[in-house]
C-alpha cells in the first residue's frame, strides 16, 4: 500500500467515524428543543423525562464527534499539507466560520444544556438547548459550503499553482452548495428520527415505559413521514444538478462501463484495471425510465467516456450509492407504513412493526455514510474536482508514520464506537424510568446530590438568593 | 498590515489555549497523583462542564493559521506529525472519558483514562511545540523530511516544561474551585510544581540557543521588551507561589494563584514570540512567506475577527454558568 492509500484510508476511516456521530446529534439537539419547548409550555413531566433519558445518549455521542471532529481537522494539515497550502485561503476561512459561528455556541452552551437541569430557569434551559442545536446547524451549513465548493469550485482563481478567492459569494453558494445542503439537513434529521424511533421500539416491545416511547416515537416517525419524501426530491435533484459538473461521478454510480445501456444496474462487481464488470444483474429500460422515460431509449452513460486516469473508482462509488438509495427507499417504506397504521389507529398495537423499527435503528446512519462514500470517492482522482489530484496533495511523509497513525486511529476509534454502542445499550437497560421527575424523592435541604457532574456546584441563579 | 494583525489574532488564540486548556489539562495530570476517588470525582466535574470550549481554542488556533498561513499550516503539521497525532489520540480518548465518567459514575477506568490521556497530550503538546526550534526541509515549496528528523532533546524538555505548567494551572484552578482537604493539597502541590516548572524555563531558556532557532534579540527594542515580559513572568509565578500556600480561605488565596500563572505563562508566551517574530519555522519560513493573498485576510479579519468578541462572551457565559466553589469540604458520599 502506498503512501496515499494509507493517507486516503485513514481519512476515510476517520471521517466516516466522526460522521457517525453528528448523525446522531445534530437532529437529536433539535428533539431536545422541541421536547424542551414543549416541557417548558405544558409542563408536562413525560417530556421532562424524554428530555433526561435522549440527552443522555446525545452527551456522550456529541463528545465523541467534537473530538473526532477535530482530528479532521489537523488531518488536513499533517495528512494533506499541499492540499493544506493549496486550499488554505479559501478552505481555511469556511471552517474558520464554523469554528466561531458554530463551534463556540455549541462549547458555550453545552454546559448549560448537560448539567443546567433543574439548576437555571426553565427559559434559560430552553435558550441553551436551542442554541446548541442552531450551532450543529450552522456547523453543517458551513462544513457542506467547504465541501461543496471541492466538489464544484468557484469563485476562484489559481495563482502559482494556489487557490486564491475572487468572489466569496460564488465560493460559498457555490453550484452544489444550493443542493447538498438541504439533502445533508434532512439526511441528518431522518437519521435521529431512526435512531429515535428504533430505540423508542425496543421499550413498546418490551412493554416497558409506555407513555414515554410512544411519545418519542410518535415525533421520530412524524418528522420522518414529513421528510423522507422531501429528501428523494432533493437526493434527486443533487443528483441531476452536479451532472453537468461532474459526469464521472454519475458514470460510476450508475455502474455501466460502455455507453448505451438502458437498464438499471442492481448488482455489479466491477474490475477498475478491465473496465469490465465481472457480475451484473440489472434491470432492463429501468434506467432509462429514471433517467427520462420508459421508451427504453434514454442510454446510460458509461464510464468509459472518462478518459482511465480521471476515472473513480466504480466500485466504491457504485456501492455507496446503492448502499444510501436501498436505505433510503427502505426509511420511506418504514415511514409510510407508519403513517398507515398511525391513520388506522394501530400504531401501539402493531407489535412487529415495533420489532422491524428496532432493527431500522442504525439506517439512516448508514444511508448518510453511503451517501458520503458515493459523493467523496465519485469526486476521485480530484481532491479538488478538475483542479488538485488528491495524489498531488499529499504531505511527503515517511509511510511509517502514516502506518502508526493509521492503526492508531482505526484502534482508538474501534473502542469509542464499541464503548459508545456499549453506553448506549446500558443506558436503553437502565431506561427512563429514572429520568420521571414524577418518581423523584422529595428534595432534601441543602445541595441536592443528583447524578451528572456539577451537582456540588452552587449555581449561580440559586447562590445568588 | 493585515499579515500583523492575524499573526496577533494566532496568537491570541494561542494563549487562550494554552491557559484554558492548560488548567483542564493539568487537572487530568493532577487527577494521577490524588488517591481520594471523590477528590478525582470533584476535579473530573470541574472539567466535564468546560472542556468543549476549552479545547476549541485549539481548533480555532490550527484553522486560523490554515486560513492566515496555509503555508505553515501545511508545513508545521507534517514537521510535528507523530507528537501531534498523539495529541489527537491522547484528546480524543480524554474527551470521551471526561463524558462517560460523568455520565455514568463512578467509572473509575474512564477517570484512569482521563488523567493518562491528559498527561500524555500535554506532553506531547510541549514536545510539538519543541520541533519548532528544528530546521524544515522544503523542496519547491513542498515539505520533505523524516519521521524523526524534528526530534531533540529539547522537545523532551519542552514536553516536561509544558506539563509541569499546565499541571501548576490544573492545581491553581483546583484551589480556586475547592475548599478543605482538597483545597490544602491542591496548594501545596501547586507551589512544588511551580517551582519545578519554574527550573525547567529557566533550563528552556539557556538551552534554545543551542538549537536551529535561537533567540533573535539583536535591535535594543526587543532585548527590552523580552526582559520586561520575563520579569512579568517572574512576577507572576512568584505571586502565585507564595499565594498557592496561603492556607486561610480568602478571595486573595484563591484567586492569586490561578492569576499569577495566567500572567506567567502568558508573559513568556509573548516573551518567546517577540524573540522569534516573524520567524516561523527555521531557516527562512517567516510569517510573510506563509502568509495568504489579501482576499483572503480581509475575509478572515472581518468574519472571524468580528465574532472574536461573541466567542469570549460564550465563554465568560460558560464559565459564569458554572461558577462557585465545588462543595468539597464536607463529607463525601
Amino acid at each position: 500500500m502506498s503512501l496515499l492509500d494509507l493517507s486516503r484510508w485513514q481519512f476515510a476511516i476517520t471521517v466516516m467515524f466522526h460522521m457517525t456521530f453528528p448523525a446522531i446529534t445534530v437532529g437529536l439537539s433539535i428533539f431536545l428543543s422541541v421536547v424542551y419547548g414543549l416541557y417548558w409550555r405544558t409542563g408536562r413531566a413525560v417530556y421532562l423525562q424524554m428530555f433526561r433519558f435522549w440527552r443522555r445518549i446525545f452527551a456522550v455521542g456529541f463528545a465523541i464527534g467534537v473530538v473526532a471532529g477535530a482530528v479532521i481537522t489537523f488531518q488536513m494539515g499533517l495528512n494533506w499539507g499541499v492540499y493544506g497550502a493549496k486550499t488554505g485561503p479559501i478552505i481555511g476561512p469556511i471552517i474558520g466560520m464554523e469554528v466561531v459561528t458554530a463551534f463556540f455556541v455549541e462549547a458555550g452552551f453545552i454546559g448549560v444544556l448537560l448539567y443546567g437541569d433543574g439548576r437555571v430557569r426553565k427559559g434559560t434551559m430552553f435558550v441553551s438547548t436551542v442554541m446548541v442545536s442552531v450551532g450543529t446547524v450552522l456547523s453543517s451549513t458551513w462544513i457542506i459550503a467547504a465541501n461543496s465548493w471541492m466538489q464544484t469550485p468557484a469563485g476562484f482563481k489559481v495563482v502559482h499553482g494556489r487557490f486564491e478567492p475572487t468572489d466569496w459569494m460564488r465560493v460559498i453558494f457555490n453550484p452544489s452548495f444550493i443542493w447538498r445542503w438541504p439533502h445533508m439537513l434532512a439526511a441528518v434529521l431522518i437519521s435521529a428520527s431512526f435512531f429515535v424511533a428504533g430505540i423508542s421500539a425496543w421499550y413498546l416491545v418490551k412493554g416497558r415505559a409506555k407513555g414515554f416511547a410512544r411519545r418519542s416515537m410518535s415525533i421520530a416517525l412524524g418528522i420522518a413521514a414529513l421528510l423522507m419524501p422531501v429528501q428523494l426530491y432533493l437526493g434527486d435533484s443533487v443528483a441531476g444538478h452536479e451532472l453537468p459538473y461532474q459526469l464521472s461521478k454519475l458514470e460510476a454510480i450508475e455502474g455501466n462501463w460502455d455507453n448505451g445501456d438502458t437498464g438499471f444496474v442492481l448488482f455489479s462487481v466491477p474490475d477498475q484495471q478491465a473496465a469490465r464488470n465481472i457480475a451484473e444483474l440489472d434491470i432492463p429500460c429501468l434506467g432509462s425510465y429514471i433517467a427520462k422515460d420508459l421508451s427504453c431509449k434514454t442510454a446510460m452513460p458509461g464510464l468509459k467516456l472518462t478518459p482511465a486516469a480521471d476515472r473513480p473508482d466504480m466500485a466504491a462509488t457504485f456501492w455507496g450509492f446503492r448502499v444510501m438509495f436501498l436505505a433510503a427507499v427502505l426509511m420511506f417504506g418504514t415511514a409510510f407504513a407508519a403513517t398507515v397504521l398511525r391513520m388506522r389507529n394501530r400504531l401501539w398495537t402493531a407489535r412487529r412493526f415495533h420489532r422491524f423499527v428496532l432493527w431500522t435503528t442504525p439506517v439512516g446512519i448508514l444511508a448518510i455514510l453511503g451517501g458520503w462514500v458515493t459523493a467523496e470517492a465519485g469526486r476521485q482522482p480530484w481532491i479538488v474536482f478538475g483542479q488538485l489530484r488528491t495524489s498531488a496533495a499529499v504531505s511527503h511523509l515517511a509511510p511509517g508514520e502514516v502506518l502508526f497513525s493509521v492503526i492508531g486511529f482505526s484502534v482508538l476509534y474501534l473502542i469509542m464506537l464499541v464503548a459508545y454502542v456499549g453506553y448506549i445499550v446500558r443506558t436503553m437497560r437502565i431506561g427512563p424510568e429514572r429520568d420521571d421527575p414524577r418518581h423523584e424523592p422529595p428534595p432534601q435541604a441543602g445541595p441536592v446530590p443528583l447524578a451528572g457532574p456539577p451537582a456540588s456546584f452552587a449555581p449561580r441563579e440559586v447562590a445568588a438568593r | 498590515m493585515t499579515t500583523t494583525l492575524w499573526s496577533a489574532t494566532v496568537l491570541v488564540c494561542l494563549l487562550m489555549y494554552v491557559v484554558l486548556d492548560g488548567y483542564d489539562l493539568g487537572i487530568g495530570i493532577a487527577t494521577l497523583f490524588e488517591r481520594d476517588p471523590a477528590h478525582r470525582r470533584h476535579m473530573l466535574e470541574s472539567v466535564a462542564v468546560g472542556w468543549d470550549g476549552n479545547e476549541t481554542w485549539l481548533i480555532l488556533l490550527g484553522v486560523a493559521l490554515w486560513a492566515g498561513f496555509p503555508l505553515a499550516f501545511g508545513t508545521l503539521l507534517p514537521h510535528a506529525y507523530l507528537p501531534m497525532t498523539v495529541v489527537l489520540f491522547s484528546l480524543v480518548v480524554r474527551g470521551v472519558s471526561v463524558e462517560m465518567a460523568s455520565q455514568a459514575p463512578p467509572a473509575p477506568r474512564w477517570t484512569a483514562a482521563f488523567g493518562v490521556a491528559s498527561l500524555l497530550a500535554s506532553f506531547a503538546q510541549g514536545f510539538a511545540l519543541g520541533t519548532l526550534t528544528s530546521a524544515i526541509h522544503l523542496r519547491g515549496g513542498v515539505y520533505t523530511g523524516s519521521a524523526f528528523g524534528a526530534f531533540s532533546w529539547f522537545c523532551v524538555l519542552s514536553g516536561l516544561t509544558v506539563t509541569a505548567a499546565y499541571t501548576a494551572l490544573g492545581y491553581a484552578y483546583t484551589k480556586h474551585k475547592s475548599s478543605g482537604p482538597l483545597r490544602e493539597s491542591a496548594g501545596r502541590r501547586g507551589a512544588a510544581v511551580t517551582v519545578v516548572g519554574g527550573v525547567l524555563l529557566v533550563v528552556l531558556l539557556f538551552v534554545v540557543n543551542a538549537t536551529a532557532a535561537p533567540l533573535n534579540l539583536d535591535s535594543p527594542g526587543r532585548a527590552f521588551a523580552f526582559a520586561v515580559l520575563l520579569l512579568f513572568a517572574a512576577g507572576g509565578a512568584g505571586t502565585s507561589l507564595v499565594t498557592f500556600l496561603w492556607k486561610r480561605q480568602s478571595g486573595a488565596a484563591d484567586t492569586l494563584p490561578l492569576g499569577g500563572l495566567v500572567i506567567a505563562t502568558v508573559s513568556v508566551f509573548l516573551a518567546l514570540g517577540v524573540a522569534r517574530y516573524p520567524m516561523l519555522l527555521p531557516p527562512d519560513l517567516t510569517v510573510g512567506s506563509a502568509a495568504g493573498p489579501h482576499s483572503t485576510m480581509v475575509f478572515i479579519l472581518v468574519g472571524i475577527g468580528l465574532n472574536m468578541p461573541l466567542v469570549l462572551a460564550y465563554n465568560v457565559f460558560a464559565h459564569r454558568a458554572f461558577a462557585g466553589k465545588l462543595d468539597t469540604a464536607g463529607a463525601h458520599s
